[in-house]
């Protein structure tokens, strides 16, 4: 422990104080800040600050021109409406600047905690009450160094450091979206500019603010004073009001270089897509390959469309055409083409993100025989979302808890099935899918069987009349916390049915890949890959999305995309993969969060989540038109007021 | 008995004050007589909680709310003028002043500005102001979304009320904040990639500025406000019937400012607003003209009348009613224009009457 407690010099933070400047304390603070070493490589920390204080582990590390940059940084963010923060900041970096450059006064010391208390109390939102904490722990704990600096005229060099401008939001957002920036630019009715925050890291904007599952919002800090802000229907107002005339009206041609290198993606999914987008916007030729007839992979044949209306899809999935990449269609792995072709055919990075296409048993007897009236559930939704003939019957199962469970169930009921169970094998709070859904569906007249599992299918001459379900009790916790359904005895019944739609599940389709390229796999079946930088085993490969991680969510699919691109560009100018800047950051900000006691000081201004306009059941029951309608200009305006703008910054500095 | 549902009781000061549900800190205080200063606040606008002048301390809450964001609850125990308070109120009026010049003697609303009244009660000078070795701040000279209006960054405190005007009152959000910082300034929007502004030139954020960052580009001369007389008088330019106050100075229009009351409750558009200079133009004609030999000339308002009524009496005699119609004006008033088809149904007998707005 205490060899630990020795890296750390001095740390500040939630009001703690880790002082080893004068010997050692014996105090076990700030461990996960303790644990950290280097930035990159053969690169030490030797400072980081942050919002609520700050660490040293070099005693020589300048913390008077960390301070000043902090500043600077915090003066570039703030947004200027309320006056403390957008000036009292101004003032306070350019009395720091005057200080680190030797013409420090007495009396600015005083001015500087006058700056901290009007900042940290007058101003409107959090980066302005966290802006001066580290300016003014630095001032209580670093008050003689400061003097000394004053009255001898000492000049501090600038120095450069890493800095990462975040909020718990968009480190929730795989992608790393700057939310507070975009809801921003709402609020001040620039839709245009917010649509551009958005698709600087997003070229999937509508069909995320329709069905990303949002992460962000689970973490917005609104939540602990009300309700979180309704993140995904801002972002689609933002793409409602502006993308035709972003699609349209803009010269989206990214023109490259005639020796521009050349990667193929294979699969048109959101994965793909996205890396597709963010390899043209970094001058690569990106080339799609994709096994069906239409954009979007599952998004488009696994979310149907009364969520996700497929012109949506189809606008959005034409913007990456427009800028210059080709989707090659009805062209699948190793049956069109393998790997090695693709080399053969001048592609120097291949990237793989075919998804998890296949769908997964539930190991029970009389599936193995195909049934008649017996569907896989991403198959059901293949033939629903691509109009293929399907017989649809009066009374159906649907296995599973999660979203895909959720679509088929609520998919059968506008395809005209008169009675759609929904077994599952935990309780409701269990279930994976949102909440949303799953109370959407029960409004439609989806029947819940909680606690239940399938144990046999009932068959008579090869068609399916019902399902022998046992009933299941929580059990010890497993690894996931969530307690473990185990049967209890002799409580098998059954439940009539003419189909039966499992949607427990889905897999990779590895025997697509083939042997020959040397890519490995998982125990989980799926491809293995380094997860952070997306490399596999073979470096000019690169795999990422459902195929890698197993079934997941769109916004991770796609921020596998953008993940992709990075690593594709660096292999190709330095040959080797490494993380991010961004990634390094990260990392280091998961460290602080960990010891960050996280406390809300402000009433709620009062105002309530807006409620989306959503059409009555018995209207939207019958057919596949969506469900939820774009929130109205107004609503914008007051649901973009509640976010709090809670930005972070974190500047670290290293040795080099 | 149904009002008192709604209304409770909260402390401001340690005195006990009713509330009525959904009412905010600051109208309460308001209904009270307590005083708290406000900037930004503006009875028209919803609040903007920007300025920070309404900060108030209560009990429980760690850091100060401001008081026109904060809806009153019951048992809420607010203090609005602490030690603490005041001096962060005075410290922030300071930070506004590092922008805004104060150089109230040059200024066109010297004696009728909320921030000078501040500065006033907070008594701060020049000398306060000194000690801050700030750098100094550029500003992006991007043009004003309209001709008729000039934006002076300096002046602008980014207390938000004409942004909010635009969406609130005219509804168009033609203007918001952009940039960073204390650098930041008040800029047209471009909503979308089509439409190039949607500003309809109505002054209403000119109007709901408190520190006159927004003026009048074509305002003839040097205004100064206690030298000013304001007439009030009907807009002329449509049958709506706004009340606008002309604003005189040395017997010539220098301005127009809505008067209170009236059908357009303090507003205008930008005709009412900006188009009074025709009153001093050496174009209008100020009296009637009478052709004569082919040339027009300028006689009495007597010898007009006169003419005009002896014209309609043998045309009346000669051609019956019907051949004469009348026209009237869309500049006059309502009741102007009820009383012309009055005398043309009436007076003259005919219901050949119609008016320029419909053509």
């Amino acid at each position: 422990m205490t060899s630990r407690s020795k890296k750390i010099v001095f740390g500040v933070w939630n009001n703690q104080v880790l002082d080893n400047r004068n010997g050692l304390e014996k105090k076990d603070l700030f461990s996960s800040i303790a644990d950290l070493h280097e930035f990159e490589p053969g690169n030490r920390i030797t400072a980081i600050m942050g919002w609520d204080g700050f660490f040293v582990f070099d005693p020589d590390a300048d913390v008077l021109d960390m301070v000043r940059s902090y500043m600077e940084v915090v003066q570039s963010e703030s947004c200027g409406k309320c006056v403390p923060c957008q000036m009292g900041t101004k003032v306070a970096a350019d009395i720091l600047c005057s200080i680190a450059d030797g013409n420090g006064r007495e009396d600015d010391i005083v001015k500087l905690k006058q700056l901290c208390t009007v900042v940290k109390n007058g101003s409107m939102c959090e980066l302005g009450h966290t802006s001066m904490n580290a300016l003014s722990n630095f001032l209580k704990y670093y008050r003689d160094d400061l003097y000394k600096t004053v009255t001898t005229g000492k000049r501090h060099p600038r120095k450069t450091y890493h800095t990462k401008v975040t909020a718990p939001c968009i480190e929730a957002c795989p992608e790393r979206l700057d939310i507070p920036r975009y809801i921003h630019d709402i609020k001040t009715g620039r839709y245009r500019d917010s649509l551009s925050v958005i698709q600087e890291k997003n070229p999937l904007a509508s069909v995320c603010g329709r069905v990303c599952v949002r992460f962000c919002e689970f973490s917005c800090r609104r939540g602990k004073l009300d309700d979180p802000v309704d993140i995904k229907h801002l972002k689609r107002f933002a793409s409602d009001m502006e993308m035709d005339a972003a699609v349209k009206q803009q010269d989206l041609k990214v023109h490259l270089a005639p020796d521009a290198k050349r990667v193929a993606i294979i699969g048109a999914g959101p994965a793909g897509i996205t890396a597709a987008y963010h390899l043209l916007l970094k001058g690569h030729h990106a080339d799609i390959f994709e096994m069906m007839d239409e954009p979007g992979g599952w998004a488009a044949f696994g979310i149907p469309d009364y969520r996700l209306p497929r012109e949506v899809l189809r606008s959005e999935a034409q913007l990456i055409q427009d800028m210059g990449a080709a989707i090659h269609y009805n062209q699948q792995l190793g049956r069109d083409f393998d790997l090695q072709t693709l080399r053969e055919r001048g592609y120097e990075a291949i990237f793989i993100a075919i998804g998890c296409r296949l769908g997964a048993p539930m190991r029970i007897e009389g599936e193995e025989d195909q049934p008649a009236g017996y569907y896989h559930g991403v198959d059901f939704l293949k033939c629903v979302n691509r109009n293929e003939p399907i017989e649809i019957g009066d009374k159906i199962i649907v296995v599973g808890g999660g979203n895909v469970a959720m679509d088929c169930a609520r998919s059968a009921l506008r395809m005209g099935a008169g009675e759609v169970h929904l077994v599952y094998r935990r309780t409701r709070n269990e279930m994976p899918a949102d909440y949303l859904e799953i109370n959407e569906a029960e409004e439609e007249g989806v029947q819940y069987h909680f606690l239940t599992n399938p144990s046999r299918l009932i068959i008579t001459d090869k068609v399916v009349t019902g399902v022998e379900c046992i009933t299941m009790e929580p059990g010890e916790p497993d690894e996931s916390g969530r307690r473990r359904p185990v049967p209890v005895q002799g409580s098998e019944h059954i439940i009539d049915c003419d189909m039966v739609v499992p949607a427990i599940g889905q897999k990779v389709d590895l025997s697509s890949i083939g042997t020959e390229s040397g890519l490995q796999t998982t125990q989980w079946d799926t491809i293995d890959a380094d997860h952070e930088t997306l490399q596999t085993g073979v470096d000019w490969i690169f795999a990422g999305g459902d195929c890698v991680t197993g079934p997941a969510t769109l916004i991770e699919a796609m921020s596998a995309g953008f993940r992709v691109s990075n690593s594709i560009d660096q292999y190709f100018k330095e040959g080797i993969v490494t993380l991010t800047e961004d990634e390094r950051m990260s990392f280091i900000l998961r460290a602080v969060n960990k010891i960050d006691t996280d406390t809300l000081d402000r009433l709620g201004s009062g105002i309530d989540r807006i409620t989306i306009p959503t059409r009555a059941v018995e209207e939207r029951i019958d057919d596949f038109e969506e469900v939820e309608a774009c929130i109205c200009p107004e609503d914008a305006l007051i649901e973009a007021d509640r976010c709090l703008r809670c930005y972070r910054i974190l500047t670290v500095a290293t040795e080099i | 008995m149904k009002q008192e549902l709604h209304t409770f009781t909260l402390t401001i000061n340690g005195q006990t004050v009713d509330a009525a549900k959904g009412r905010t800190l600051l109208t309460v205080a308001r209904e009270n007589n307590i005083h708290i200063p406000t900037l930004c606040y503006h009875e028209k606008l919803r609040p903007l909680g920007s300025c920070r002048l309404c900060i108030v301390e209560v009990e429980g809450t760690p850091t100060p709310v401001s008081a026109c964001t904060t809806p009153a609850r019951p048992g809420m125990q607010v203090h609005t003028h602490t030690e603490f308070i005041e001096n962060l109120r005075r410290e922030t009026l300071k930070l506004i002043f590092l922008r805004h010049p104060l150089n109230c003697s040059a200024c066109e609303i010297n004696g009728y500005c909320q921030l000078q009244d501040l500065a006033h009660e907070y008594d701060i000078s020049h000398v306060d102001l000194h000690s801050c070795g700030m750098k100094d701040l550029h500003f992006n000279s991007e043009p004003y979304c309209t001709p008729l209006i000039t934006y002076h960054p300096r002046r602008c405190i980014l207390c938000g009320r004409c942004a909010q005007a635009c969406i609130e009152i005219t509804e168009v959000g033609a203007i918001n904040y952009k940039g960073r910082g204390a650098e930041a300034v008040i800029a047209p929007i471009k909503t979308s990639y089509t439409d190039p502004t949607k500003c309809v030139s109505c002054g209403e954020c000119m109007a709901a500025c408190p520190v006159h960052a927004l003026t009048e580009t074509m305002t003839p001369g040097k205004i100064k406000p206690w030298k000013t007389d304001r007439v009030r008088t009907t807009c002329t330019y449509c049958g709506c019937g706004c009340q606008i106050e002309l604003n005189v100075m040395d017997n010539s229009v220098i301005g127009v400012t809505p008067a209170d009351g009236g059908v357009n409750r303090g507003a205008l558009c930008g005709k009412g607003r900006f188009g009074y200079g025709f009153i001093n133009h050496t174009d209008r004609l100020t009296s009637p003209l009478i052709r004569t030999d082919g040339e027009l000339k300028e006689v009495s308002w007597d010898t007009a009348l006169d003419y005009i009524a002896d014209q309609l009496v043998h045309i009346l005699d000669t051609h019956g009613p019907d051949s004469i119609g009348g026209l009237s004006s869309a500049r006059c008033t309502n009741e102007e224009n009820y009383l012309f088809q009055k005398f043309m149904r009436s007076v003259i007998g005919t219901n050949n009457v119609d008016h320029c707005a419909r053509l």
